[in-house]
């Protein structure tokens, strides 16, 4: 029967809704008992404010409770129990796997686990995965270092536990990974959008393979928004003639969130397994209603050896009003996370997100999808270049494409840009994550 | 889809999993191969709870 389901689990991701909210709550508290009764971090935190796991009765209840930030995280660890720090809530012997996370807003922090976390990681990876049309005959080939970072390890085990092949990329270079997939003509992928573009250009100007030939299907894009950036998101499903669908998630959360085959313009959270909760970035205030957006305050009902509770991820999310014509019964985010609360500024007294630039400057032909965008001040004057890189272009071409840039990135930011044309290649590339936005002002 | 499911039966089962591979643990202590592999279905088990047994439990404290 599980061959032919469309689901991983027919019976969770199809409850009522109300049903989920009912095992939200349970499963809330007895992750919150688990978290007072066996790490010290987590008892202080809460003892502080008076509450204690009886007291835990509602929705309303779980909003009183303390966040917690990353930077407590970090404040922690170094210590004893060597090196996690006391929110550690199991023995060191049974922590068989250590990562950490990838240091792009400050320094890593450890995350142990135990092989039941484990377990339940590639359980997170194997409902998103399937809801995502992988099946035991896809060989998956995955392109990631395998080092300390989470990255696509969990992607790995998930892939393994629905059954299919899996071939780990690990220390090959691009062009080597490239001649594997044509060699064991792999159906699937995993890896960053920046990363699946950078390949695809690899394939295309140093080894004139045309990525499209090969016998991808589908590929999984993680660790930052560009598979539901609408741009970005066309420009990798064409240039790898394949389904691109994003998948959200974080080291010290798990795998929250994941887009289904139907490409719904948004992302489901996986309610069984999470409680994400949407706050306003001023005041705190819990935002129920779709299309307002907010940050998310996430808890993971199933993680052990250092639990999950009320973490504030930073990720900028809104409820979409629509349900998913998939038949999954749990929410979907509207674009998925559209941006991180410690990304978005103020540019010229505009609140800006860079992702939104990156819409932009994909969506316009005759443009490469490297660019770089910085904010600097200059005489008080605050001033936003963008460069990007012209592919092929005569000055006349260039002209038309910088008045279509210019006036579609007035239309979707307010604000003017500087705009600089490079030649192709003249940009940096990033092998993973990129980081392309610098804010000079500080 | 989901009344097609005798949940109930499969968490019996699962119960019984657990009972077993909990008493084999419990022999393991000079052991390391049976203690390592029964410490892993249980984690394997434990994921069975969270995808079947927390709905069977839920479904029982409502009635």
């Amino acid at each position: 029967m599980s061959s032919e389901s469309s689901y991983w689990n027919p019976v969770l991701e199809t409850l009522p809704f109300v049903t989920i909210r009912a095992l939200q709550l349970k499963k809330f508290k007895r992750i919150f008992s688990w978290a007072y009764d066996h790490s010290k971090f987590h008892r202080a935190l809460y003892d502080e404010v008076g509450i204690k796991p009886e007291d835990i009765q509602s929705f309303a209840h779980i909003r009183q409770i303390p966040t917690v930030e990353k930077s407590m995280m970090r404040d922690i660890q170094g210590k004893d129990p060597f090196p996690y720090g006391d929110a550690l809530c199991v023995s060191l012997n049974e922590v068989t796997a250590y990562r950490q996370t990838s240091g792009t807003t400050g320094q890593p922090v450890y995350q142990p686990d135990t092989w039941q976390d484990w377990e339940w990681w590639a359980e997170c990876w194997a409902q998103l995965l399937w809801a995502q049309g992988y099946r035991p005959k896809d060989r998956v080939f995955i392109p990631f270092g395998y080092n300390v970072f989470v990255a696509f390890w969990a992607g790995h085990y998930g892939a393994e536990k629905i059954g299919c092949e899996v071939v780990p990329g690990g220390v090959l270079d691009t062009r080597a990974r490239i001649l594997k997939i044509q060699e064991l003509n792999a159906t699937a992928m995993m890896g960053t959008p920046t990363y699946m573009l950078g390949m695809a250009d690899t394939a295309i100007n140093e080894m004139n393979i045309n990525p499209a030939d090969l016998t991808i299907e589908k590929i999984t894009c993680a660790g930052e928004p560009g598979a539901s950036i609408p741009s970005t998101k066309k420009r990798i499903e064409e240039a790898w003639g394949a389904k691109v669908y994003d998948h959200a998630g974080a080291t010290e959360i798990g795998a929250w969130s994941f887009e289904c085959t139907e490409q719904p313009g948004g992302m489901h959270v996986n309610d069984a397994f999470f409680l994400a909760e949407i706050v306003d970035v001023e005041t705190g205030e819990i935002i129920e209603e779709p299309g307002v957006r907010g940050k998310m305050i996430i808890t993971a009902f199933d993680r052990h050896a250092q639990p999950c509770i009320r973490f504030d991820s930073k990720d900028i999310i809104e409820w979409d009003a629509e349900p998913c014509l998939c038949g999954r019964t749990s929410r979907l985010i509207k674009g998925g996370v559209v941006g991180r609360t410690d990304d978005i500024t103020k540019v010229k007294g505009v609140l800006f997100a860079p992702s939104s630039v990156e819409d932009v400057v994909r969506g316009i032909e005759g443009l490469g999808n490297d660019y770089e965008l910085k904010v600097e001040k200059i005489n008080d004057r605050e001033k936003i270049t963008l460069q990007v890189e012209y592919l092929h272009n005569s000055s006349e071409e260039i002209d038309k494409i910088k008045s279509k840039l210019s006036d579609q990135l007035r239309l979707k930011t307010n604000l003017n840009y500087e705009i600089e044309f490079c030649r192709y290649g003249e940009l940096p590339r990033y092998p993973v994550k990129a980081k392309r936005f610098k804010d000079l002002r500080k | 889809m989901s009344q097609k499911i005798n949940l109930s039966e499969i968490d019996k089962e699962i119960k019984q999993l657990k009972r077993t591979s909990e008493l084999l643990k419990e022999k393991a202590k000079l052991f390391p191969s049976l203690e390592k592999n029964t410490s892993r279905i249980l984690a394997s088990i434990k994921m069975l709870e969270i995808n079947i047994s927390d709905i069977v439990e839920l479904d029982n404290e409502q009635r």
